[in-house]
């Protein structure tokens, strides 16, 4: 299928696959961060919170219309200003705008992944600037000019050789392996840039509409500085992450930094909502919040997927997630891996482009039991699957793939009429022998579906079915009984 | 704001509301209804001496926990006494000058620490309002000293709001962060935190600190230090026990009271939690 899409799936996973470093990164990841977010749910005390902010979410979503407005009038009291996006290029110009008339030659970036699905720092760059992401994690992958692999652990797939190699090429340093050393070299560097940025761009984890005001949790500190240090703060802000009150902000940040990594809090949760006051003597002269919906507004409209948007991006499905645990982040080929980028890369940027992305995932549900939110993501795949079987005009999906349909519905002929499944199956039977090999099983078949039997053996039809022994051992003189039984046989 | 309007009656368009339609909060008073706070502020307010005892373990833990080092003084000169000896014994990250920079606040003020290092070359700074140079002096300092007004027993956390004489960058640019904390100023958890932060009412921008700095991007291995502060020391002074009489006097004068009696206590007597071994296993710490 890859093929006729042309994504890069599978030769992505493979790649991943093949790669020892990745694998034990991930096997750790899964061990530690998503085994032990499914701890502390279990050890959680209130049993009720997760329930709690999930309904909080939704109830913000159905007034997301009045909690954004409030957000900006309060954001707007204070000095800051607020623009409204109504897609990626919107928000990206309007920050452009805003560099231009401040003379910015110079931005560090606090992690943001909306900053990333809208492409801003390439527009930065080709208007002349330079663009520094302060993130550890992110600047190796700048560095590197890679692409980050997990929302919260970008250069999960590298280790400490890779980026050891990359700093003496790069940063000229004596060669090193030590993760202590090389995190002190970067801190020296960006410490650099952070002194003497022009302006600062950030994400947003969860604005909080009453008191008008952004929140953004971090370890490192870079957020801090980002939002400090340059005249210029613009803050990025997806259009559903908001509560409307302090109270659901508190339990939703504690969900959020327990559901990414076990901590009761972050290192660093900063609130900002506006520039700085008349006589302080830091913080940015300039507060920007740009409120993106750039294919939100679609999602929220449909009942079905809507509750993605209750995503708090904590990335605990990707820590949990038995595909993810094996392809890494790369053959998503998108902003959002693991499920819940299975779920929303293709309702933000085409289903049919990202079909690969729906059929990958396994649907064992282990994303819902870890989600803080409990967000329904296998139901929302399905749904995707649906969309994709059977074509959809209102998400504009034309059927993935037509021969499979019709395969399927003769399927659902044969195996609904006894008759007809009964000559099916003598039918095969004939079909199957030359494909018997010695240990009794088939190993290889022709066609579309000799990628079953790639990487195990298909059990043959018996000689005789279970069926067929029982109508000749005690069914034969009760010509009705067999009747009944075969109805059974058959549901 | 034509932004604003088209943008928001997107929104509604989805929510799926009759057109043009403008909906206010005052129609849904449940949005942002305030439950009352007053039963948690009491609770505060009204502690027992035992309860805040608990209170100041469950903090020392989980300051082992963050790599946090906490130092718990029984009177103003052990906290005077403390901060100097980590003066001290703290050399310069980026440079080889000793500066430090404080917060215009009474309670690091009364500390005079210029007075204890005037035969020393330790400059030290405060962040008064209105002096130009405070960025400068604070990027050359190697020591930031803060008096947050809230801390977390539950989270080891401590609350930090900004105001003109009290900025962001004490906390976060200088190598090492000095925490000034009373012992009344401790509360349980996050909500009661918030209910503080609410009633208090503070300006655009505040913080909440849980440790040093830190980073796992490589190799979930944990390193202290990426862009903040590499080192916090948090100096918690005891809340002095109220004595019915004395009640309506001030803390100050009592904490004057015991400095004059215990003039000349060696520094030994603080009970300091070094950096434990404690939580070693806790994969909290292995994140970025």
């Amino acid at each position: 299928m890859s093929q006729k899409t042309g994504s890069t799936y599978n030769q992505d996973a493979k790649k991943a696959i093949d790669s020892p470093t990745l694998q034990k990164n991930l096997h750790n990841l899964y061990e530690r961060f998503g085994k032990g977010a499914m701890q502390v749910w279990e050890e959680l005390e209130d049993q009720g919170m997760r329930d709690r902010v999930k309904e909080s979410r939704m109830r913000t979503l159905a007034h997301l219309d009045i909690v954004l407005a409030e957000l900006a009038e309060n954001v707007r009291k204070r000095g800051g200003k607020v623009y409204f996006a109504q897609s990626g290029q919107d928000a990206i110009d309007y920050t452009i705008d805003v560099a231009r008339k401040n003379k910015v030659r110079k931005v560090v970036k606090g992690k943001s992944m909306i900053s990333m699905e809208i492409e801003i720092d390439q527009a930065l760059a080709a208007d002349g600037i330079e663009v520094i992401e302060t993130d550890l994690g992110e600047y190796i992958i700048q560095l590197a000019d890679d692409r980050p692999s997990h929302i919260i652990a970008p250069c999960i797939h590298m280790d400490r050789n890779d980026i050891g190699q990359l700093f003496t090429e790069k940063l000229g340093i004596e060669p090193t392996t030590d993760p202590e050393k090389l995190t002190m070299v970067a801190r020296k560097e960006l410490r650099q840039e952070l002194l003497t940025a022009d302006m600062g761009i950030t994400g947003c984890n969860l604005a909080c509409a009453e008191t008008g005001q952004i929140s953004i949790v971090s370890n490192e500190g870079n957020i801090r500085m980002v939002t400090t240090m340059p005249r210029v703060h613009v803050a990025l802000m997806g259009m559903e992450r908001v509560t409307a009150t302090m109270d659901e902000h508190r339990e939703t940040i504690q969900l959020l930094t327990m559901g990414a990594a076990l901590q009761k809090l972050s290192t660093y949760v900063s609130f900002t909502g506006g520039p700085r006051g008349k006589d302080d003597p830091d913080g940015p002269e300039e507060f920007h919040l740009v409120i993106i919906d750039n294919g939100r507004s679609k999602i929220l409209e449909d009942s079905d997927f809507r509750e993605s948007l209750a995503c708090i991006r904590c990335g605990a499905c990707l820590n949990i997630c038995p595909v993810y645990g094996k392809i890494g982040g790369h053959a998503y080929n998108s902003t959002y891996p693991g499920p819940i980028g299975a779920v929303i890369t293709p309702l933000l940027d085409g289903i049919n482009k990202h079909a690969d992305l729906c059929k990958g995932e396994t649907l064992c549900g282990a994303c819902l039991d870890v989600c803080p939110v409990r967000n329904d993501l296998p139901r929302m795949l399905s749904a995707l699957r649906y969309k994709l079987a059977y074509g959809d005009n209102h998400w504009n999906v034309r059927q993935h793939n037509v021969a499979e349909s019709y395969v399927y519905a003769a399927w659902q002929r044969a195996i609904s009429h006894s008759s007809a499944y009964r000559r099916m199956i003598k039918t095969v039977r004939l079909l199957q022998k030359p494909f018997i090999g010695k240990n009794r099983m088939i190993q290889r078949m022709t066609g579309l579906a000799a990628g079953w039997t790639d990487s195990r053996d298909l059990p043959p039809i018996a000689k005789r079915t279970f069926a067929e022994i029982w109508d000749e051992k005690y069914a034969k003189p009760q010509q009705q009984t067999q009747e009944i039984r075969e109805e059974k046989t058959d549901d | 704001m034509t932004s604003d309007l088209s943008f928001l009656n997107n929104i509604r368009t989805a929510l799926k509301l009759p057109q043009g339609a403008e909906r206010t909060k005052n129609m849904f008073p449940a949005l942002f209804a305030k439950p009352d706070k007053s039963k948690i502020l009491e609770k505060i307010a009204n502690r027992s001496q035992d309860e805040k005892a608990l209170l100041v373990d469950q903090f020392k833990a989980n300051c082992v926990t963050l790599k946090t080092v906490l130092h718990v003084a029984e009177t103003a000169k052990e906290v005077e006494d403390i901060t100097v000896e980590i003066i001290r014994t703290k050399e310069p990250e980026f440079s080889y000058n000793r500066h430090i920079i404080q917060h215009n606040h009474p309670d690091i003020s009364g500390m005079q620490l210029w007075k204890r290092f005037n035969r020393e070359s330790v400059t030290v700074h405060t962040t008064f309002p209105g002096d130009p140079e405070i960025t400068e002096k604070t990027i050359a300092a190697y020591i930031g000293i803060t008096v947050p007004r809230i801390s977390i027993a539950e989270s080891g956390t401590l609350v930090q709001f900004t105001t003109p004489g009290c900025p962001r960058s004490t906390s976060l640019v200088p190598s090492i962060h000095i925490a000034l904390i009373r012992g009344e100023d401790l509360v349980a958890d996050l909500e009661e935190a918030y209910a503080l932060i609410e009633e208090i009412n503070p300006g655009e921008s505040f913080v909440f600190i849980s440790g040093p700095s830190k980073t796992a991007d490589i190799e979930a291995h944990l390193v202290h230090g990426a862009h903040g502060p590499k080192e916090v020391h948090i100096i918690l002074l005891k809340e002095v026990e109220k004595i019915p009489e004395a009640a309506a006097e001030s803390q100050l004068a009592n904490i004057a009271e015991e400095e004059a009696c215990q003039e000349g206590t060696t520094k030994e007597n603080a009970d300091t939690v070094k950096e434990g071994t404690a939580g070693l296993e806790d994969p909290a710490e292995k994140m970025n």
